[in-house]
């Protein structure tokens, strides 16, 4: 008989690579990989040589072959950011079919390195398929990168449900408030970036158009970025040192892969995982205390806060008005300052975890990872992740003891 | 021709091919499901609605509206010379959705392109073998 997974595995650790951000002697995904892999081991206590399962986005067996372990279980789920809580979504049902009781999920990769190593490094097979539909019916009309696909999306919003671009600029300005409590944040300050500290509307209306109607405040950070989370059994959570961030509910869900198969531009895939994962809780938005919330783009953030249920349709940017959702804000909504303020190495579903996993485990001020206002008394997190273009998503329900 | 510079389109000869026969003739050819008679695009073996086999293709009016737009800021290659520049998602008349570079807009000024605006398809020759479709607003 199949039987709920809920609560039967839990975050219990949660760790960066040693160096985050613009990395200027550079670096390689797998240095990155190992270095988030050693900090969570020493932070949970849990042996590398104990991981009994190991996820990431297409290379999980490089890891850990690098590593020497044999794991048992293995997810290589690569469908961009979101993979990660797809990785956890995977391993939540493992552990509750009994096949283990340890797995990391790992992520390593040099969004900004990568320049200085020529595209080497990367952990990735490079070129894509002459074949595919994307490269016969889209590549041929310019479009380079996520900013030139998103767009398309807040053009829709706007027109279908009357918003602006200040609405959705308002969402950069509170993601930088949080940022400006996080030291290792790019846009913390003047002193980690020319740019960084706090930001105003216009400043975001102001910035350069990069694909209309995003400009460049619009669109996540390119940084280098590694990390890791061990989720395990309730068995195994209960015995460690660290405490552990109860996984209530999983979904994810995808609507298209290229995003000329997208059906409504202003809708995601995020509300079909989010049904799913609140109802693994036996929870629904109004349970929830906190966000954490992809924001590749300011769309993105926005739009899928109306698919978590979060604000009614088409209202998705008001979340984030009048403070709600920033520093003492009534809804802490990307809390680490988000792949906006950050860090974004182009898969940003880790930073997700990780910071979900401090604020719930009460380690989100710790003078490395938060200054004071950063911990929030929130004791259950809605977590989505996106990957591709608006495509595919993972969501997680996440709970404090 | 000989100085088209941007990412030309590489016909699969199984199952797109006709699409790019079509569009060398100057016609828009689609597929259309003849179990459940709806189009889909891109082209497929198998019908995305019903998941019939049974697919055809058939000239199209090429006719569409504008579904959503955006203007390029930033781009690579060929494309690099022309920013900024509008593409598009099209609803094709006869249903489903194309991708564009949009003509007949005014890039410097997206707020006087409108979602809804008619459009029509015109084809450009990139090579003798393939000319790849654009769609340009007509009203
Ligand atoms: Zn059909």
């Amino acid at each position: 008989m199949p039987s709920n997974p809920s609560m039967a595995g839990a975050l219990v650790g949660a760790a960066e690579s040693d160096e985050i951000g613009y990395i200027e002697a550079g670096k390689t995904s797998m240095m990155l990989h190992i270095e988030a892999i050693r900090n969570v081991a020493a932070q949970t206590g849990i042996k590398i040589s104990d991981i009994e399962g190991i996820a990431s986005p297409g290379n999980a067996n490089q890891i850990a072959e690098y590593l020497g372990i044999h794991p048992k279980w293995t997810d290589t789920t690569s469908v961009g950011g979101c993979s990660f809580q797809l990785h956890v979504h995977k391993a939540l049902a493992a552990i509750n079919s009994g096949i283990l009781d340890v797995a990391v999920v790992s992520h390593g990769e040099t969004g900004y390195s990568q320049r200085k190593n020529q595209g080497k490094g990367t952990g990735r097979a490079r070129g894509g398929d002459p074949w595919a539909p994307d490269a016969q019916f889209s590549a041929p009309y310019g479009v380079a990168g996520a900013p030139s696909n998103y767009s398309h999306a807040l053009t829709r919003h706007m027109h279908q449900w009357g918003s602006t671009k200040q609405d959705f600029a308002q969402i950069a300005v509170t993601t930088r408030d949080w940022a400006t409590l996080n030291p290792r944040a790019v846009m913390h300050s003047k002193e980690t970036h020319p740019n960084g500290g706090p930001i105003t509307i216009d400043d975001v209306l102001n910035s350069r158009v990069i694909s209309w109607p995003l400009n460049l405040l619009d669109c996540c950070l390119v940084t280098d970025h590694g990390g890791a989370v061990v989720v395990a059994s309730a068995e195994v959570a209960n015995s460690l040192a660290t405490k552990p961030v109860w996984i209530a509910g999983a979904g994810e869900n995808m609507s298209h892969a290229n995003m000329l198969e997208m059906g409504d531009f202003t809708a995601t895939s995020a509300k079909a995982s989010g049904e799913t994962a609140y109802r693994m809780a036996g929870m629904g938005p109004e349970d929830m205390e906190m966000a954490m919330i992809y924001d590749s783009f300011t769309v993105t953030a926005g739009i899928t806060a109306e698919m978590l249920g979060l604000t009614p349709r088409g209202e998705g940017p008001s979340l984030w008005a009048n403070g709600n959702a920033g520093p003492g804000g009534k809804f802490p909504v990307n809390t680490n300052g988000g792949g906006l303020s950050f860090s974004h190495s182009g898969m940003y579903g880790m930073m997700l975890l990780i910071e979900a996993y401090r604020q719930l485990s009460g380690t989100a001020e710790d003078a490395v990872h938060g200054l004071p206002g950063k911990q929030t008394d929130a004791k259950s997190c809605i977590l989505n992740g996106t990957g591709g273009s608006l495509s595919h998503t993972g969501t997680l329900v996440l709970v404090a003891d | 021709m000989a100085d088209y510079n941007k990412p030309i389109p590489d016909p699969d000869p199984y199952v797109t091919q006709p699409f790019w026969d079509g569009a060398k003739a100057g016609k828009l050819m689609l597929p259309r499901c003849t179990s459940c008679n709806r189009v889909h695009f891109y082209p497929r073996m198998i019908c995305p609605h019903c998941h019939s086999s049974s697919i055809e293709w058939f000239e199209a009016s090429g006719e569409g509206y504008v579904h959503t737009f955006a203007v390029q800021h930033r781009a690579f290659g060929g494309w690099a010379d022309e920013v900024p520049f509008v593409t598009a998602y099209i609803d094709l008349k006869e249903g489903d959705r194309m991708f564009t570079v949009l003509r007949g807009v005014d890039a410097q000024n997206p707020e006087t392109i409108k979602v809804g605006s008619k459009v029509k398809v015109e084809f450009e020759p990139a090579t003798d073998e393939v000319h790849i479709p654009f769609w340009r607003v007509v009203e």
